[in-house]
């Protein structure tokens, strides 16, 4: 661009400020066509690595990049993702801890341009002279009792504070709640904090809470920042403010109304981030929905007439609050949004998660759910958004545990549509969300989509983005049922022990229950065979680690069937052996097709070796069975009268009282 | 050897053959001595050592048989142009041994921090700004306390060397032996 704009200089004069048309008396070649020449454009430093990324996507076989590549390093399960994760933060703060306590070695400054976050950080006070300036120096390094010392030593020395110091000092004690920042603060994430809230919100979405169960710190009464606030000479609007905001923070709302009150009688105006406290400060009150939503009104009114002009947080805490009233929030919920249209405010997808939150607060549809998340997903289509809100992070999440109980799968569709636009996908939250999401949206396909698509996303997925619950594994075995692809399953089966489902123990039974349901071609039966020896070998290592062997019924049974349908009969009769060990019963069907494998092999020992069986468990069927043998099988007198033996004691327990025959079978389970 | 030739030609000034005193002697070697190469070379023993690649070859066969451990631009002429993030001034010919300060240090720190892991020796490869250090693990620590060596590791060396340092783990269950020397 610069090249040909320099040899175009070089010729007849030209104007190239903004966009150029070429003078019309240029020469016969120039039509009367305009030429327009855009402005330069100047890229992002990194534009070319942004534009190489585009280029790749997610590699679906590798673990996240966080990990290292190594088949002992990679995690198999969420908890070990997450430990891995925890176990290597904390090795970056145990480094951290050694560097500040050292510093002096790390001071060497070799990195051009300076490099800030690389060099040691000093958490003590260096100014120890009692002064205005050693006052702020406690204050930046948050160090809350030190500064309240510092102050009061101030007070007693008889210096003035300055006002904006005093403020910064209320605003550290509202902020901590006139307690200590964590202890691990400088290295702990906000996770602790987060996770205490969602806590604290699931708390207070049930009707009675108790006081006692309140987390975090409260506001006691008559605290530093109370104490400060009286003392001070002179008060302006932003030492009223952090109070307010400070005193709703840590739940004492009445309190805050006063002061606004105080602050109405002093003519001073409040700013729109305490009207947003203030309106939390009016749910909190222990009155009912309709008083409270009054209040709220009342307030807005009076932001209106003091000229505050509302922004986004204003609206979320509107919103979020109406989410506590149940049925009552619906209307006011609309309202609030066709109102935050109308002043144009753009709503985040903390705003749309409230939202979702009210409308669909119980998971079962039978009361008629709304069809709001239908119009929320017609107007967020294509959608970039930037983190506006703490609570942005919880709309995919709720988004699809709606899709999951409306069983809607193009909406699901949508969802994840929106998930993958743009940076979108930075707003699927924390691990466990994460897995919620996908785990939700896999149940979702398996349920609904057609089997090869399902396999694809189960590829495309797992274990690459999270790892399966077994009852996510279930539904797509049931899915692979209806579509009648049985033969995936010892594939399924291979990969969930990878993801550390080798001994859980409903999903080998439904895995064994599907193989050894229906007859299959042989090849197919060789490969449920080796699956289910497979299966057998995992109970075995099982019962080595614990005392008492359980194996369960089904399974017996199902592994036994697949070996006799496979050919491999020498296993099979193990099986039968092992019933008697486990104290379960084998079922008739599976004595019926032992029968006819004895007549296939033609070999009336067996024959008669399974009646033995059905008569140890005093099993009705015994004498079908014994039937059968006569009929069907050549053999001698002995066997006919040791035959003649078996079902009479078995027919003799039978006519023995019954509860002889209920305690032989109690026995035998 | 040496003394009787000086002995011969230049006359009895070397103390030679004293035939009273059938004692020990001591001769003075005048001519250069000539020892025995002993770097990064392993000894021959009775056959029961066992060797890794690396350690089986000597150094006369890098490039011919083995690969370097440390790899990093410190010998090219104008190395630094690209990168005066890292080294200060632009000439560019003299960093090679302030490379090879910082491997020793990190050999020996990541020896110590992970104690009896290591398999082999570490390779190092300096990528722009980057250092990274690619370590054969034995797998001795249960996999979280890898991941905890491995954060500090890369957080204290990247705070130390006020650069990106990234460690690439790869672990086997025992030595890998090439060799019984």
């Amino acid at each position: 661009m610069r090249m040909r704009l320099v040899a175009a200089r070089s010729g007849t004069p030209r104007f190239y400020s903004g966009s150029a048309t070429l003078p019309k008396g240029e020469g016969a070649d120039v039509t009367g066509i305009e030429v327009v020449i855009p402005k330069r454009k100047t890229w992002d430093k990194v534009a070319v690595l942004q534009a190489l990324a585009s280029t790749v996507n997610r590699d679906t076989t590798a673990a996240p990049y966080a990990f290292q590549d190594d088949p002992y390093l990679i995690p198999t399960s969420s908890v070990e993702s997450r430990s891995f994760l925890l176990a290597k933060k904390s090795g970056e703060n145990a480094a951290k801890f050694i560097i500040n306590l050292h510093p002096k070695y790390f001071q060497k400054d070799i990195a051009e341009p300076h490099i800030p976050c690389l060099m040691p950080e000093c958490f003590e006070p260096q100014i120890e002279d009692i002064s205005e300036a050693a006052l702020q120096e406690r204050i930046k390094l948050k160090k809350v009792k030190a500064s309240v010392d510092m102050f009061d030593q101030l007070l007693q020395a008889g210096t003035t504070v300055s006002l904006e110091t005093t403020n910064s000092l209320l605003d550290l004690l509202c902020y901590y709640g006139d307690q200590e920042p964590p202890a691990d603060y400088h290295f702990q994430q906000s996770e602790k904090s987060e996770e205490l809230e969602e806590a604290s919100e699931e708390n207070t979405e049930k009707p009675k809470k108790k006081a006692g169960q309140q987390l975090g710190a409260t506001w006691r009464a008559k605290n530093n920042a109370e104490r400060i606030f009286a003392l001070m000479p002179e008060k302006n609007a932003h030492s009223y403010y952090t109070m307010i905001r400070g005193m709703v923070k840590h739940r004492a709302p009445v309190q805050a109304l006063n002061l606004y009150t105080e602050l109405l009688n002093n003519r001073l105006h409040a700013d729109v981030y305490t009207f947003n406290s203030l309106i939390e400060a009016t749910a909190m009150m222990n009155e009912k929905y309709e008083e409270k939503w009054n209040n709220m009104l009342e307030l807005l009114k009076q932001m209106a007439m003091q000229k505050v002009k509302p922004n986004l947080q204003t609206f979320n805490t509107i919103l979020k609050c109406l989410r506590r009233f149940y049925a009552f929030g619906k209307l006011p919920a609309l309202q609030t949004l066709r109102e935050m249209k109308a002043l144009g405010i753009e709503p985040s997808l903390a705003t749309y998660h409230y939202i979702i939150q009210l409308f669909y607060q119980h998971e079962s549809p039978s009361k008629g759910s709304s069809l709001v998340i239908y119009d929320i997903m017609n107007e967020l289509m294509g959608k970039k958004f930037s983190p506006q809100d703490p609570d942005d992070d919880m709309f995919f999440q709720s988004a699809m545990r709606v899709c999951s109980s409306l069983k809607d799968l193009e909406l699901a569709y949508q969802v994840h549509g929106l998930l993958n636009t743009g940076d979108n996908w930075k707003f699927i939250g924390p691990s466990h969300r994460r897995n919620f999401y996908y785990s939700k949206f896999f149940s979702l396909l398996c349920l609904m989509e057609q089997i090869d698509i399902t396999l694809k996303w189960y590829k495309d997925l797992i274990p690459s983005v999270f790892f399966p619950h077994s009852q996510a594994l279930i539904d797509l075995l049931r899915a692979l049922d209806v579509a009648n692809r049985l033969e995936v399953i010892p594939q399924i089966w291979k990969d969930s022990k990878e993801y550390g489902h080798t001994f859980r123990s409903n999903l080998k039974e439904e895995i064994l229950m599907l193989m050894a349901r229906d007859q299959h071609p042989p090849e197919l039966q060789v490969a449920f065979a080796d699956c289910a020896a497979d299966i057998k070998s995992t109970y075995e290592s099982q019962d080595a680690r614990q005392t008492a062997p359980d194996w369960p019924a089904g399974s017996l049974n199902c592994i036994a069937v697949l070996f006799l349908r496979a050919g491999r009969a020498q296993e099979a009769w193990k099986m039968l052996g092992l019933f008697k060990k486990h104290n379960k019963i084998p079922r008739n069907e599976l004595l019926n097709e032992f029968m006819d494998n004895a007549k296939a092999s033609n070999s009336p020992a067996q024959a008669i070796e399974i009646v033995r069986l059905a008569s140890a468990f005093s099993l009705p069927v015994c004498e079908g069975l014994a039937q059968r043998v006569m009929t069907d099988f050549a053999i001698s007198q002995e066997q006919k009268e040791a035959l003649g033996h078996l079902t009479a004691s078995a027919s003799d327990s039978d006519s023995d009282s019954s509860s002889d025959s209920d305690g032989d079978i109690n026995e035998g389970k | 050897m040496a003394a009787s030739m000086c002995s011969r030609g230049l006359g009895p000034w070397v103390l030679s053959r004293s035939h009273a005193l059938p004692c020990a002697w001591r001769a003075l070697h005048v001519s250069a001595a000539c020892a025995k190469n002993r770097a990064a070379r392993v000894r021959v023993g009775k056959g029961d050592k066992p060797v890794t690649y690396e350690e089986a070859h000597a150094p006369h066969h890098i490039a011919h048989r083995k690969g370097w451990l440390s790899l990093h631009t410190g010998l090219l002429l104008g190395s630094a142009l690209w990168f005066p993030l890292r080294y200060g001034n632009l000439d560019g010919q003299d960093h090679a041994a302030e490379r090879t300060v910082e491997d020793v240090f990190l050999r020996k720190f990541v020896l110590g921090t992970f104690p009896g892991c290591l398999a082999d020796q570490l390779v190092l490869k300096r990528r722009a700004n980057q250092v990274e250090v690619c370590a054969l693990v034995l797998r001795q620590l249960p996999a979280h306390k890898l991941y905890f060596l491995v954060g500090y590791s890369e957080a204290l060396l990247s705070h130390f060397y006020k650069c990106p340092v990234r460690m690439h783990l790869q672990t086997v269950p025992s030595k890998v032996v090439y060799k019984y020397i």
